[in-house]
């Protein structure tokens, strides 16, 4: 019953009501958070980056990652969604780290090391989607997603040569890091459940969450950072 | 607001498509300057009011890494550069239906961003001895121009610092901005 194997969007129109609207919530959270993290935090720190170098790599960063919404919008369009719901503002509400303007450059080194962190996860469990088109999607973000988180490792690996910028750098990740968990869904989530059963994700939140904060906890570790308490998850 | 729902100028866009695919990105790292760069440097600097400064080179990907690293450049070129991208893209923001402009700037950045990131990897393949991240600077930059241009022609200014800018870039240069001193190219 729920070994279904979705190969192209022609084939969605074939496949059960829950499968389909499971599918379409994943590209609209994609599209609108891709979205979102472009504008909040990529764009306005290219205003923040210290030389030449390090504004073209975050303008650079900020188009991959306008790129990403504007992938998951066209395969969202291909599946008939319409366009305003992947969009932000008459879309679904916001994570809650999105409502935290950016304000300085080690700032956004935190997010980059953190929270690409996390969209890695997210993305790694769309790798063996049963709808193709969305895990051929995955695919073709990771290599850039890593980029980006690797971005994160550089630019902290600079700031933690003096203790003055290990020091922003720690208080930019004890400010942005305890919204992180969050992003992974509650522990009961009845959608998470859903995309499980029909194996369009491998994990439940919570398994995704713990692997997470234990892998944060080894990349600030690498820096010499640490990382504060963490909020219960929503 | 005159003009506000006025449709996008397909055509105008579409030419700019076809500029940018016809560009040489990055084919001209390191060769000597021919008197169309200095003419296409000097025009770029005048139009955003600096003096003519000295015009240097960088010889290979670890001097133009070195020199965009360096903490002697100058903010003002950035900044003027910027302020007038915000300006014009406030202009244009009178004449477009906003949903439309801002989603054909994303479509078209992301088309080049892919395009010239490819031609900075070969570009390095070919030269040798570039950092990975600096194919990503390289490919930032060079969008960075098309979207500036893009924004001053939907404008409706034929004459921007982005012109020049962007004819450096198609002859296969990439302007690497004030450094020091100098405008320095690649």
């Amino acid at each position: 019953m729920t070994d279904i194997v979705v190969k192209t969007v022609e084939e969605l129109k074939d496949a059960p009501e829950e499968y389909r609207e499971a599918v379409s919530k994943l590209v609209i959270s994609h599209a609108i958070n891709e979205l979102y993290g472009a504008q909040v935090f990529d764009e306005p720190a290219i205003a923040y980056a210290p030389t030449p170098y390090a504004k073209w790599l975050t303008c650079r960063v900020a188009m991959e990652e306008y790129g990403h919404h504007v992938r998951f919008k066209q395969l969202g369009v291909q599946m008939g969604i319409p366009e305003e719901r992947m969009v932000p503002s008459t879309g679904k509400k916001p994570l809650s780290i999105f409502e935290f303007p950016l304000k300085t450059w080690e700032e956004f080194v935190a997010i980059k090391l953190l929270a690409d962190l996390a969209e890695i996860l997210q993305v790694e469990d769309l790798l063996h989607c049963t709808f193709h088109p969305l895990r051929n999607l995955a695919r073709a973000t990771m290599p850039e997603e890593r980029f980006h988180a690797q971005f994160g490792e550089d630019f902290s690996a600079e700031l933690v040569k003096t203790s003055d910028g290990k020091a922003r750098l720690q208080a930019a990740v004890n400010e942005y890091y305890p919204y992180l968990p969050s992003f992974f869904g509650g522990s009961k989530s009845r959608n998470n459940e859903i995309f499980r059963k029909w194996k369009i994700k491998q994990r439940t939140n919570d398994d995704m969450r713990q692997d997470y904060v234990k892998r944060a906890t080894e990349v600030a570790a690498k820096y010499g950072l640490t990382l504060p308490e963490i909020r219960q998850a929503a | 607001m005159n003009g506000v729902n006025k449709a996008l100028p397909g055509p105008r866009l579409e030419a700019l498509r076809a500029e940018v695919r016809a560009a040489s990105w990055f084919a001209a790292l390191g060769e000597p300057l021919t008197e169309g760069d200095r003419s296409d440097a000097v025009a770029y600097i005048a139009a955003l009011g600096f003096d003519s400064p000295e015009i240097g080179v960088a010889r290979d990907w670890p001097d133009a890494e070195r020199l965009l690293k360096a903490p002697d450049w100058a903010p003002a070129w950035w900044d003027l550069e910027e302020a007038l991208r915000r300006r014009l893209l406030t202009e244009a923001e009178t004449l477009y239906p906003e949903r439309a402009l801002w989603s054909s700037l994303t479509d078209l950045t992301t088309e080049t961003g892919d395009l010239v990131h490819g031609k900075a990897a070969t570009a390095a393949a070919r030269m040798g001895r570039a950092a990975a991240a600096s194919i990503h600077v390289a490919a930032g930059a060079a969008s960075q121009a098309v979207y500036q241009l893009a924004v001053a022609r939907l404008a409706g200014q034929s004459a921007s610092p982005f012109e020049s800018k962007f004819h450096l870039y198609a002859a296969g240069r990439w302007p690497l901005g004030i450094l020091g001193s100098r405008l320095v190219l690649f």
